[in-house]
């Protein structure tokens, strides 16, 4: 019997090293969903490079899993907006040799040269998410431009808001006039009246699915991200996007290279790989955010430039989170 | 005899490392933060400061954890209310009936609890199967509001948790003499005297064992006041996990949670006081 479980034990040890036929390794973490399975197993395929793909689903658990590794166990990451500025800070990434990749070109030059990293010395973008409210206008015929429109109290019990501190708030602080990373004690305070008057609309949290809420019309109204809005509008064709006038969040994800990456090649390979036209767009088809490729996606130079224009990112605000964290919990 | 010994010692080695390795060092480490400063982007600056134990007991978080204690409290007490009828009715049955009933109770626990939970919003929600079938029937004109809020977020827990009430009741009151209850019946006491006179006494340990195992993690299941309550609702489960994940304040999470543990202590503690044995929270 003993025997026997060894042998079965011998046998599972060895089944995991069976890499060989690969030429070699790239270690990715990304976000939880925004790359196709089969698009990375194609990359596998063709390329005959092994991903080793993990996920993450927050900035901040990106931010400890690089931090609390190793150099050199992740090559390829996707930090957003504020958190490349923060690894910049940090010296955890490698500068970013553009000259390496053929399809550059095909990025939209208008998102570039971002703020958070002005000359994109350490990253290059990949998609835009912005903030957005979804409207089923089946039952809501009232037009809705802003934050204050949605303090109605005819909408009682009938919103889901995308369970995040720095996003709601910041929409607050957008509706009252402030800006988005606004740390005046004050400005918090009219904040937390308008998110307290907000709540008694508002039936859900949700950042897991909140277009199910709109789907299943659990609810009207929702201030959700913008691929779950046009997910929710290929289910049901009078859901309006609205973009609020007052303002929303930008959130650029970017390719980024870990600092001491030992696969650098291959890993600028697969960004070669996820910038071409074809890739972008199945990667646009089974989640519907801002491409950054210029050949995809129905949006003008314009749309792109107004959207980014008009949009916000959020910044790191230091120590000061500890009053956005308060003041979440109170309005909880 | 020696050597049988210690093979004993080996065969426990892995649990020891894993007690160890997995429960020790964790919460040493834990215990080592929450004394520690914070710098804002999530890192730690190892200086000795008692701050993160006192902003817990600032106005907005104490308010947290009293909404806790009550959510976790009215759980509590339904699973209670739920458990003792059930046992009572099982102390008269036939050992094959007990133990399928018992085994019952315990089919839910092979299914992961998150995934239970998922099913439940299927359920409750407005078009949900309840809402539907009482509005097929005639009984109601309006969809109730069975979840996103407080009434969901209780029905979650007694539903996740009511095993861990009714298994020490059962095994409380299956120990019992059951002819005491024949006695104090044959004696003319009615059903409710025969409760509270004879059953209750003898089966407070077992009471008291369940609500402990209720009410303690009745306060941190975030998951389910963050799908059942639609996140509306914090308790302390919930800000424990923003302290890691959002707010990026890992020493006033560890705070937090060697206070929660803190307050488990002074419940076993009162457990001990009122005369329950250690052995019976361990095993049933």
């Amino acid at each position: 019997m003993k025997k026997i479980i060894i042998l079965i034990l011998g046998i599972f040890l060895f089944t995991g090293c069976t890499n060989n036929q690969y030429k070699g390794v790239v270690n990715v973490l990304n976000w939880s969903s925004y790359i196709p399975d089969d698009v990375i197993s194609d990359f596998e395929k063709e390329y005959n490079i092994k991903v080793h793909y993990g996920t993450y689903s927050s900035n901040e658990e990106l931010l400890a899993k690089i931090s609390s590794s190793k150099e050199g166990t992740y090559d390829l990451i996707f930090p957003s907006d504020y958190m490349i500025e923060l690894m910049k800070q940090r010296e955890l990434l490698e500068p970013f040799q553009k000259e390496k990749l053929n399809n550059l070109n095909n990025i939209n030059i208008r998102f570039l040269k971002q703020p958070y990293d002005s000359n994109n010395e350490y990253s290059v973008p990949f998609l835009l998410a912005t903030t957005t409210i979804a409207v089923n206008k089946d039952s809501i015929k009232d037009n809705i431009t802003s934050y204050q429109d949605l303090l109605n109290e005819k909408y009682q019990n009938n919103i889901v808001l995308i369970d995040d501190q720095r996003i709601i708030i910041g929409a607050a602080l957008q509706g009252l006039g402030y800006d988005i990373n606004d740390t005046n004690k004050e400005h918090l305070e009219e904040a937390y009246n308008f998110l307290m008057k907000l709540k008694k609309n508002v039936k859900a949290f949700d950042s897991d699915s909140p277009k199910t809420f709109l789907i299943t019309k659990e609810v009207d109204i929702g201030l959700i991200w913008n691929a779950e809005s046009i997910l929710a509008k290929e289910e049901n064709d009078n859901i309006e996007i609205i973009y609020p006038e007052d303002g929303y969040v930008l959130s650029m994800d970017n390719y980024a290279i870990v600092k001491g990456s030992k696969n650098k090649e291959n890993a600028y390979l697969l960004i070669d790989y996820l910038l071409r036209d074809d890739i972008c767009e199945r990667i646009i088809k089974e989640y519907p955010y801002i491409s950054t490729n210029k050949h995809v996606g129905n949006l003008s130079d314009e749309e792109v430039s107004v959207i980014l224009k008009n949009g916000s990112y959020i910044k790191n605000i230091g120590e000061h989170i500890s009053d956005y964290d308060k003041l979440w919990a109170r309005i909880k | 005899m020696k050597k049988n010994k210690l093979f004993q010692y080996f065969l426990l080695f892995p649990v020891i490392i894993y007690s160890f390795l997995l429960i020790l060092i964790p919460l040493i480490y834990v215990l080592f933060l929450s004394f520690c400063k914070n710098d804002s982007y999530g890192g730690m600056i190892y200086e000795f400061t008692l701050s993160n134990y006192l902003t817990i007991f600032d106005f907005t978080y104490m308010m947290i954890l009293l909404k806790s204690a009550l959510i976790a409290l009215i759980a509590t007490l339904i699973c209670a209310f739920i458990s003792y009828p059930f046992s009572i009715f099982l102390m008269d049955k036939s050992e094959r009936t007990r133990s399928f009933l018992i085994k019952l109770v315990m089919i839910p626990f092979l299914t992961n609890s998150l995934i239970r939970t998922y099913g439940w919003i299927v359920l409750l929600r407005k078009n949900g199967v309840i809402n539907s079938a009482l509005i097929g029937t005639g009984i109601i004109s309006k969809p109730l509001s069975l979840m996103y809020n407080n009434l969901g977020i209780i029905i979650g827990m007694v539903y996740t948790l009511l095993p861990f009430m009714i298994l020490p009741i059962y095994s409380a009151v299956s120990k019992m003499d059951y002819s005491l209850v024949e006695a104090a019946k044959d004696l003319g006491a009615s059903k409710w005297k025969v409760f509270k006179e004879v059953i209750l006494p003898s089966t407070i340990s077992g009471l008291f064992n369940g609500s402990l195992m209720v009410f303690i993690p009745a306060i941190g299941y975030f998951f389910i006041s963050d799908i059942l309550g639609g996140g509306k609702v914090m308790i302390i489960g919930n800000l424990i996990k923003n302290q890691f994940l959002t707010a990026r304040n890992w020493p006033f999470g560890s705070a937090i949670s060697i206070f929660l543990i803190l307050i488990t202590f002074l419940l076993v503690k009162l457990y001990k006081k009122i005369g329950g044995k250690m052995d019976d929270l361990g095993g049933f």
